[in-house]
């Protein structure tokens, strides 16, 4: 039985490896000690990204302060895998769940689960029709039309637009671009409007040329925005709506040495775009509050398990607006961020 | 004992080890609850990697798995929200463009000889691009609809006397599944063919096989199980992202099939093998979420244990290898 003898020898490695401590630099999970008698609770992302890691940082912070145990879970495929994880938190016996849900109009099934097993929290994107306790975050579409008024500041005179997004299929993404091609238009707002992703969209001032979507390949965002700007030469103004697109839009108008020509409007807090602003390079960010998202997160279940319901508002939503970034403030946030994640 | 039953007994133990050492460090992973969600999970991978073990057999490659995933779970809901088609025609036409695109595969690599590592990637990227067309990008699913249809899959029957658990539907299907594709491999001349054609195609065509005809239906047979697969993940989610939906599953079937004993040269692999190579990926990455490790370090694990399977098989075969030349 020498192949039996090899391959448990080396299973057992694998196992106490990565289980080990030291190898969790690169941890999305901070904690796998739990401490006795502690509530357990778990944040949950809709996909690994930077940004989460500022949320990440938002539980740590929480779970110091509270004395309580707390995980992040950052799936890292579609919502197969989201489901997948939720499922192994109820296993484990986890007291509440944060979930920013993939795909809250059809994973109802999941969130149900959550709210049979444990206490059910959402943040990011919201599933106003699940039997969440609260969500917290901020309105999308709101922050879309911040993003709008961004580039009429930028662009009062109007603008030729390339919008540029991971993809278009998950409620933020939606609302968000939404919220922006409605303000550009002077539209009152409207939750079930969708403009496809095909076809000019314009009025007398603005045209949004194209939504290009690059389903999360950097690379590909990339390959996109060099595209556009050979396909619409008239383009004078790009927007990235997922936190890693404006790095990208930026690297690219530069590499093309079109920074006089183009303007770059960014979504999100990348530290290169809060770099670009303070160069003159970005104009501006709408930026949200994900460290907040994962303090608060923590913080309202623990409140809730322990008894006080009140720390719900009656809204169900405790807001944490999206804010515009220029030139004028950007010092002042991004000293107070790099505080927060302790760089 | 033979060399394939030899193969299945040690990917049984890898699979036990995992089972033991999950279970000693993590008391929540017996309960029914994650047994249930454990066979759940199993059952459809099961599915696409029996279709990916037929197709290695013979010697060939399918990339397009996750793609036809994504493309068959897109149409369903597509059909029966969108179009308004009852549910058997919806189930039906999902299933038979999956066996479509199998005989367009099959045809192109018989006929026209072009190499399937080359056909199915156009597959992989063509069928998600179609995927994403078809709905324009957003999510789909079932909503709240057709709750009778995905209770098929997502519920489970209770044993008379064992009320602590029950079986998920979903198991019987891949079950039903497993036992046909044992059949038709072991016990039927057509399952021979298969295996001789991967072994030396050439020679299987001069000893009078129709080696095009089996290939094209092993293709056939690989897609639709994967059309299949993919309805089972729709409905248990019920939540289709065609832009992520399905994603590098047919990895994970060609690694269940690899695990289990199938050479990617072809001509070698068992189905039971196979069932417990997608049951050891799974369990692993149940294991990886109970234990607590970072789930940064998820494809790390499940590489890393591939890597040893790979490398324990190889050293075990040399072993065996030198045995015999010292018996002679």
């Amino acid at each position: 039985m020498s192949r039996f003898a090899l391959t448990a020898l080396a299973l057992v490695c694998v196992v106490s490896l990565a289980g080990c401590p030291s190898s969790a630099s690169n941890s999305n999970s901070t904690s796998t000690e739990a401490k006795s008698g502690q509530p357990t609770f778990a944040f949950v992302t809709n996909c690994v990204a930077d940004f989460w890691t500022v949320a990440e940082k938002g539980v740590e912070k929480a779970k110091q302060d509270l004395g309580v145990n707390a995980v992040v879970v950052m799936p890292n495929g579609d919502a197969v895998d989201q489901k997948n994880k939720v499922e192994d938190l109820i296993a484990r016996g986890v007291d509440g769940i944060a979930i920013s849900p993939k795909d809250p109009t059809n994973q109802g099934d999941m969130l149900k689960a959550i709210s049979e097993n444990a206490l059910f929290i959402t943040h990011d994107s919201d599933a106003p029709n699940s039997p969440r306790l609260c969500y917290i975050g901020m309105d999308n579409y709101q922050a879309g039309r911040l993003c709008g008024e961004l580039i009429k500041e930028a662009k009062p005179d109007g603008a030729q637009i390339c919008l540029f997004i991971g993809n278009i299929d998950q409620d933020n993404s939606k609302k968000r671009r939404q919220g922006l091609i409605d303000e550009l238009l002077d539209r009152p707002a409207d939750p079930v409007r969708f403009d496809p992703a095909v076809g000019v969209i314009k009025n007398d001032k603005y045209t949004i040329l194209d939504t290009r979507t690059d389903n999360h390949d950097s690379a590909k965002a990339k390959e996109l925005v060099q595209d556009a700007m050979s396909k619409y030469p008239e383009m004078d103004l790009v927007v990235g709506l997922f936190e890693y697109n404006p790095p990208i839009l930026l690297d690219a108008v530069k590499g093309a040495n079109r920074l006089k020509e183009i303007t770059v409007v960014a979504f999100d807090e990348n530290a290169q775009v809060l770099q670009g602003i303070k160069d003159g390079e970005v104009f501006g960010t709408v930026v949200q509050n994900p460290y907040d998202y994962g303090y608060k997160s923590i913080e309202l279940l623990n409140e809730i398990y322990k008894g006080n319901k009140s720390a719900i508002p009656e809204s169900g939503m405790i807001d944490i607006p999206a804010r515009k970034i220029t030139k004028g403030n950007v010092d002042e946030f991004w000293t107070d961020l790099k505080a927060k994640i302790g760089k | 004992m033979s060399t394939s039953n030899k193969k299945i007994l040690g990917i049984l133990a890898l699979f036990v080890v995992i089972v033991i050492v999950t279970a000693m460090s993590s008391n929540n992973f017996f309960r029914p609850y994650n047994i249930e969600n454990l066979i759940k999970r199993i059952s459809p991978y099961t599915v696409i990697s029996i279709g990916a073990a037929l197709v290695i057999i013979t010697g060939g490659i399918d990339l397009s798995i996750g793609s036809v995933i994504a493309l068959s779970g897109t149409i369903l809901p597509y059909l029966l929200v969108n179009s308004g088609w009852s549910v058997a025609p919806a189930i039906g036409a999902t299933l038979g463009v999956s066996a479509l695109i199998g005989l367009m595969h099959g045809l192109l690599i018989t006929k026209l000889r072009l190499q399937p590592f080359i056909v199915t990637l156009f597959g992989l990227l063509f069928y998600r691009g179609i995927a994403r067309w078809l709905t324009n990008d957003q999510s789909t699913g079932f909503g709240n609809q057709f709750d009778g249809m995905r209770d098929i899959v997502t519920k489970s029957v209770s044993i008379p006397g064992f009320s602590f658990i029950s079986i998920p539907n979903v198991l019987f299907l891949a079950v039903i599944i497993a036992v046909l594709a044992w059949v038709f491999l072991n016990k039927t001349i057509f399952g021979r063919y298969l295996l001789a054609i991967g072994r030396n195609e050439q020679a299987a065509r001069f000893s009078g096989i129709h080696t095009d005809r089996y290939v094209i239906m092993t293709y056939i047979l690989c897609s639709f199980l994967a059309g299949l697969g993919g309805i089972l993940f729709a409905l248990e989610t019920n939540s289709v992202q065609p832009s992520g939906f399905g994603n590098f599953y047919e990895l994970y079937a060609i690694a269940a099939a690899v695990l289990g004993g199938c050479s990617l040269r072809g001509g070698e692999g068992t189905i039971l093998g196979t069932v417990i190579g997608a049951g050891v990926l799974q369990l692993l990455r149940n294991s990886i979420n109970l234990l607590g490790i970072p789930s940064s370090l998820e494809y790390a694990v499940v590489g890393g244990v591939i890597l040893i399977g790979a490398i324990a098989d190889e050293l075990f075969n040399r072993i065996a290898t030198m045995r015999r030349v010292k018996h002679k």
